[in-house]
């Protein structure tokens, strides 16, 4: 990793250490410019078990700092960068607040984003396509079932029927990201070798593929759901 | 953004929805998925064995409009081409006819991937029903 540790304070010119808010020197807001990510702009390592109220108490600190009410009377350049740490600060905290968000954002910066749509399609394991396959046609001939006038009691249980495979789905789902966060963030203290690293992110990034398909159906199945109230 | 023409007639009347039967030897089965939106696509081909011309394709498709455009102009264009022409049927022909936007380019992506898996499903199936028919071929040649 060849990224900056240092910044440079265009108020003093004085260097500050790359994920500093204020300039060491002369205590002035730094400009947003070069920096690491959200991770560590909230003090944090790159770890996915996150104490949600520790993480409040970080967000709720810098945002009094940062506030653009204390900056009404400063110089146009710090009012600006007031404003960008605000709004960066907004976005780390909303993207680590949720596991899901914090584990795509993990990814993201490890470099393991989605490749092209060919090779991420063959990561998904086959059964699964055929399962959530044969969950869409069934979804299918409720909703037209529905659509036919047929009574509430004709498809109401068919539909539960529907969800329970793959509510079940979605909680040991939950259940394998948890257990592969958990072997990420051990990696991460003991400081492990950049293969034993990579190997448990894309063991994380192939069963992060998969959540699509899960909530997609779950999301159609109670969209049904709700249109039988 | 907006779609086609070309996108919402197919999307409005799919041409060849439905399904072939998934243990005849001459019907290639190819299911897909697009993970980054959680699209399942499901194309087959039946082969004509006496002239290897695929007489018959079907699709059914969950996901968005341009996945179902892209599968369904697949299904017609498969349909009177040899398995070998089949093959030749690439991502960027769907996106040129269908004037995909580059946000939806991972659809025609999704309708290429799945023409492969049909083809090499049913491949797979000539393959093994070649290995059983071999002896009793070999008389009636």
């Amino acid at each position: 990793m060849s990224s900056p540790t240092l910044q440079v304070c265009r108020e003093c010119g004085g260097g500050a250490p790359v994920d500093a808010h204020f300039c060491p020197q002369c205590s002035k807001i730094l400009t947003l410019g070069r920096h690491g990510d959200y991770f560590a702009f909230l003090g944090l390592p790159r770890k996915l078990g996150i104490d949600a109220e520790d993480l409040e108490q970080r967000f709720r600190g810098l945002s009094r700092k940062f506030h653009p009410d204390y900056f009404y009377n400063a110089a146009p350049a710090e009012r600006r960068a007031s404003l960008e740490r605000s709004s960066y600060l907004n976005d780390a905290y909303r993207t680590l607040k949720q596991p899901i968000t914090r584990i795509e954002y993990l990814l993201q910066v490890e470099g393991l984003a989605p490749k092209n749509p060919q090779e991420a399609s063959r990561q998904v394991p086959p059964a699964l396509l055929e399962e959530v396959f044969a969950l869409n046609e069934e979804l299918d001939e409720i909703r037209d079932l529905r659509s036919g006038g047929a009574p509430a009691e004709a498809w109401k249980s068919r539909l539960e029927r529907a969800r329970r495979p793959i509510e079940a789905k979605r909680v040991e789902h939950e259940a394998q990201l948890e257990e592969l966060s958990a072997r990420w963030d051990a990696l991460v203290e003991s400081g492990a070798g950049e293969r034993d690293r990579r190997a448990a992110l894309e063991a994380l990034r192939d069963r992060f593929l998969e959540r699509n398909y899960i909530t997609n159906l779950l999301a159609g199945i109670e969209r049904e759901l709700n249109a039988a109230l | 953004m907006a779609y086609s023409d070309k996108v919402i007639d197919h999307y409005e009347n799919p041409r060849n929805v439905g399904s072939l039967p998934k243990d005849d030897v001459n019907v290639g089965t190819g299911l897909v998925g697009a993970p980054e939106c959680g699209d399942v696509m499901k194309l087959q081909v039946k082969v004509n064995p006496a002239t290897g011309v695929i007489d018959d394709a079907k699709f059914k498709t969950f996901g968005c409009g341009s996945a179902i455009a892209s599968s369904s102009l697949a299904t017609e264009w498969l349909k009177g081409k040899t398995v070998d022409e089949a093959l030749a049927i690439k991502n960027t022909d769907i996106v040129n006819e269908l004037s995909l936007p580059p946000v939806k380019i991972h659809c025609s992506v999704l309708a290429e991937d799945a023409i492969k898996a049909a083809i090499a499903d049913y491949k797979k199936k000539q393959a093994s029903e070649g290995k059983l028919s071999a002896v009793s071929s070999q008389t009636s040649v």
